[in-house]
């Protein structure tokens, strides 16, 4: 393997660590956008409902950080953070990067789809406050297959970088 | 497409551009009066109980304590105007407020044509535009008005009481279509075309039981968009039995379940039932999460609301019989 291809496999898999932390990120900053609106306009009218408000609100975040998790693992396990020179072949480095692409896609539509889960909770919160139980459920629900899509992305990218398959490049 | 034609539910998407005003929405959807509300005031006996019954009820602010309701319709009228202008104000689109503000223009602008200054409050016209027409000058109302009487050469000063009202009907009624025809919402569309078709069977009927010949008439009102050439067949029709037949869909079931009641009765009965099925169609919003339907809707359920209390406690005030209030109520949102 040569040297060209090897920079092309690394330049690849940290595109997909770019892309999986990139996508969830702007996925949650909609997402939280969404169920904003609607917590800002229930306010308007009920403050006192803020506390209830802000855990809906909050929710479409956390795909932002499993993409952040995503793109650390995928940088430790190929050497770039506290590593060596790793060889990394075009096979590998084009799995990492739609790994990483899946798993940004995976992230965004699930935290935009949140905020909109959420919205549509806090509005069934401003109506009957005493289901605020109940409404946190549903974007739970959709949290679901982020933490889904979160696990098979850690899977993919242990299982693909095994000592036995990334080897050190003499230096 | 009119939605009586087979009940469809028109495919309603989510604006998240919508989520402030909606958020705000569902926070006051919550505070919408069930219809024991209505039937426990209808029951009660003294004024100072309805009074104590209203407390924490959007309207509550409204009413001072100790001074008398002389005109309860005007508190209710200004709670709702004061509601629908302030979500006007917060929403990325002003035409689902403006279809229930642009009402009171027009009753100013009949209150004008008689030469009576303005009584209800402004909503998209301003003062001293309606001040203008106590002058004869009509170039600053809005196209649906103005575009009628450069075109058709009408002088409507000139027209009697009756004639001037049909003709501002007419032009409310396109007003209201060309409002709707602005926003992107199938199901606003839809509501709109029912209201206004059920508002010009109800106007045509009011004239043929003044005994007025509706083909003269039906020029000063019409075009009214899709439903013009139905309302020149109804004006070619004087016995109302026939129109149910001629409208068809639920406004035209609506009408034949009308001439069912006692004659007095028909015309309001028809009303009532026209704006409750049109309520009914616009709760379909409550499936939305945020949209210019869900404020169409709420504006629908709070107008609603506030016909329910002014007919209840009005009706109180003035000692009318329970068996008469009860079955007047709208449908209720909530």
């Amino acid at each position: 393997m040569t040297p060209e291809w090897i920079e092309i496999g690394r330049g690849l898999c940290y595109a997909g660590a770019g892309l999986a932390f990139g996508l969830a990120g702007a996925g949650s900053a909609c997402g939280i956008a969404i169920a904003s609106h609607a917590g800002a306009g229930v306010m308007r009218e009920k403050p006192e409902l803020f506390g209830r408000m802000l855990i809906m609100i909050a929710l479409p975040g956390t795909q932002g950080f499993y993409g952040f998790i995503a793109a650390i693992l995928i940088m430790t396990q190929t050497g770039l953070i506290g590593g060596g020179n790793l060889k990394i072949s075009l096979g590998t480095g084009l799995a990492l990067f739609f790994i990483g692409l899946g798993d940004g896609i995976a992230q965004l539509v699930s935290a935009i789809k949140q905020g909109e889960a959420s919205a549509a909770g806090i509005a069934l919160i401003a109506r009957r406050p005493e289901s605020a139980g109940r409404a946190i459920l549903f974007p739970a629900f959709v949290e679901t297959y982020a933490v889904v899509a979160l696990l098979a992305t850690i899977l993919f990218i242990i299982f693909l970088t095994q000592p036995s398959v990334l080897q050190l490049l003499p230096q | 497409m009119r939605l009586s034609a087979g009940y469809m539910i028109p495919f309603i998407k989510n604006r998240p551009d919508w989520g402030f005003v909606c958020g705000r929405i569902s926070a006051l959807e919550g505070r919408l009066l069930p219809r024991e509300f209505f039937t426990l005031i209808i029951e009660m006996h003294h004024t100072e109980d309805v009074y104590q019954h209203l407390q924490g009820t959007l309207i509550e602010d409204y009413l001072d304590p100790g001074v008398p309701w002389d005109d309860f319709s005007a508190i209710a009228d200004e709670c709702f105007y004061d509601l629908a202008t302030s979500i006007r104000a917060e929403c990325p689109s002003p035409v689902p407020a403006d279809l229930f503000l642009i009402r009171n223009d027009y009753l100013n602008i009949k209150s004008a044509l008689s030469g009576i200054d303005s009584r209800f409050l402004p909503g998209m016209i301003r003062e001293q535009i309606i001040g203008a027409v106590l002058d004869g000058d009509y170039a600053d109302l809005p196209s649906p008005f103005r575009d009628r009487i450069t075109g058709a050469g009408i002088d409507v000063g000139e027209l009697d009481e009756s004639m001037s009202d049909m003709f501002v009907d007419g032009a409310y009624l396109r007003h209201l279509l060309m409002l709707a025809d602005e926003i992107d919402s199938p199901l606003i569309r839809s509501c709109v075309q029912e209201r206004v078709l059920g508002h010009a069977v109800s106007s045509l009927w009011r004239v043929l039981r003044q005994g007025r010949d509706l083909k003269q008439v039906v020029d000063l009102f019409l075009p009214v968009g899709e439903e013009s050439p139905l309302i020149m067949d109804l004006a070619g029709a004087p016995d109302p039995a026939t129109w149910p037949e001629l409208v068809g869909g639920e406004i035209g079931d609506q009408l034949a379940r009308a001439l069912q009641m006692p004659y007095d009765d028909q015309i309001s009965t028809f009303e009532l039932k026209v704006t409750n099925f049109v309520l009914h169609l616009s709760a379909f919003a409550r499936l939305e999460t945020s949209g210019p339907e869900r404020v169409f809707a709420f504006l629908m359920a709070l107008e609603a609301e506030m016909q329910n209390l002014k007919l209840v406690v009005t009706g109180k005030i003035n000692r009318i019989s329970e068996d008469i209030l009860g079955p007047r109520l709208r449908y209720i949102y909530g």
